[in-house]
């Protein structure tokens, strides 16, 4: 035997037997068979994520207060300015003013009686795969959090649970490919499918009745139809519709209204009055 | 396999720690880089094929205990990434920081690659365009490879002194 040979033999041994073991994990953890043991290394590390993750929070943010509090000045005394420039103008628009004012103590009274039931999670970790986009939360199974249920940011819709350890959980957002909502656009009532773009891109609606007109600017909600989510969360707006005469669908881009760089704390929504489909499911 | 496995264990569960928690909320240039498999690759650079492997697929594993992606694809990819890489270092010009940039250049190209083709066997592919908006991380990477490298360098002499003879 040529001892020359016989490292080189080695680390292609080495290799292929990291290789091979990469792929039977990947195999097993796609069919599910590896969430306990995930979920027993997993905890301990999301803790400390999480007390990590808090304390870069505020680090961050005395290191970054000053200069935001001196922007936040700027920027009220431009509003100011504008807003007396404006009012002194226009009539109208103080108004309209008023109206919103009104529209917003609705909004938030409505908020304080809400008819899901709701759980908050702190954001502690964000998906360390630069391909895909997601989210780590600090609620588990043991908060009653379950894999499909909704998570919803202050803005609307932030995704669903993907995985769930005890204490941890992970959101897949609704900008990822393997995202699909029933969802329903504002104006035109018309329905169809919200799937993920992928990292950077925007998701689209499709499966828009051709039939109905859709215009740019409507508000995008979810539809409840399938029990998957609740009806009525906002989830973005249309900033673009695709119609080709020559299909039956047309598609809509929509821009979310969550900032998902940004979010901190979400609600989890455990527990949702679901459409009532089952006229459909009875025998004709 | 070795002793480094004692090292890269505890290194790499601290560093996924420090890449889920800290390094979103302060991008440089406005792009998150791969610490775990920055550090696995300048192992593998200063240690041989064996010992990058061996890192690579622990990084890979600890990154996915974060991640969508099912646990030992990461594992996958950073192997298949760091392998040309470290091998490439032979055929190089013996200056071993411009090694380092280049393999971590090479090993990012194609550990992005290799996500893109394997994400679709997951239904969480991602477009050319968006590959493309990624690419600007194997720059980063190059960069940061040196520091990384030469603190590791440190490390390894600091464990294992140089010996010798009077």
């Amino acid at each position: 035997m040529n001892m020359e040979q016989t490292p080189q033999r080695i680390r292609w041994v080495v290799l292929a037997i990291l290789i091979g073991s990469a792929i039977v994990l990947t195999i097993l953890d796609s069919t599910g068979l590896l969430d306990t043991v995930v979920g027993i290394v997993r905890d301990p590390l999301s803790a400390a994520s999480a007390i990590t993750a808090a304390r870069t929070d505020t680090t961050l943010d005395l290191l970054s207060g000053p200069r935001d509090l001196e922007t936040a000045n700027a920027e009220i005394a431009r509003l100011q300015t504008e807003n007396e420039t404006l009012a002194r103008e226009n009539e109208e628009l103080t108004e309209i003013q008023r109206k919103y004012q009104n529209l917003q103590e609705l909004f938030n009274r409505a908020s304080e009686t809400p008819a899901y039931r709701r759980i908050t999670a702190d954001v502690i970790a964000y998906d360390t795969n630069p391909a895909v986009r997601s989210l780590m939360i600090d609620k588990g199974r043991d908060d009653g959090v379950r894999v499909g249920q909704p998570v919803e940011g202050p803005r609307g819709l932030v995704g669903q649970i993907y995985r769930v350890s005890n204490d941890a959980a992970q959101v897949a957002l609704i900008t990822e490919t393997a995202s699909a909502i029933p969802v329903r656009l504002g104006d035109s009532r018309a329905t169809g499918v919200l799937r993920g773009g992928g990292r950077g891109n925007p998701p689209t609606i499709d499966w828009i009745d051709l039939t109905t007109p859709v215009e740019v600017g409507e508000l995008v909600y979810t539809s409840g139809l399938g029990g998957k989510f609740p009806p009525d969360l906002v989830i973005g707006r249309v900033i673009d519709v695709e119609r080709n005469e020559a299909e039956l669908f047309q598609s809509a881009i929509v821009q979310p209204a969550t900032d998902f760089n940004s979010l901190e704390t979400l609600f989890v929504i455990t527990d949702f009055q679901q459409v009532d489909t089952s006229i459909f499911e009875e025998a004709p | 396999m070795s002793n480094s496995i004692y090292v890269a264990i505890p290194l790499m569960a601290l560093l996924a720690i420090a890449q889920t928690a800290i390094l979103p909320r302060v991008p440089v240039l406005g792009m998150v880089p791969q610490l775990l498999f920055l550090v696995a690759l300048a192992w593998g650079l200063l240690r041989g094929l064996e010992q990058g492997l061996l890192w690579a697929f622990i990084a890979g594993i600890f990154v996915d205990l974060f991640s969508l992606t099912p646990i030992g694809l990461s594992s996958l990819a950073y192997m298949l990434a760091v392998t040309p890489a470290i091998l490439l270092q032979g055929v190089l010009p013996p200056r071993r920081y411009l090694v380092a940039g280049l393999a971590a250049i090479l090993a990012t190209i194609i550990y992005l690659l290799v996500y893109f083709i394997a994400l679709r066997f997951f239904d969480l592919g991602m477009s050319i365009d968006t590959l493309l908006e990624m690419l600007p991380v194997a720059l980063l990477h190059g960069i940061l490879i040196v520091p990384i490298y030469a603190l590791m360098q440190a490390i390894l002499n600091l464990l294992q002194p140089r010996r010798v003879e009077l």
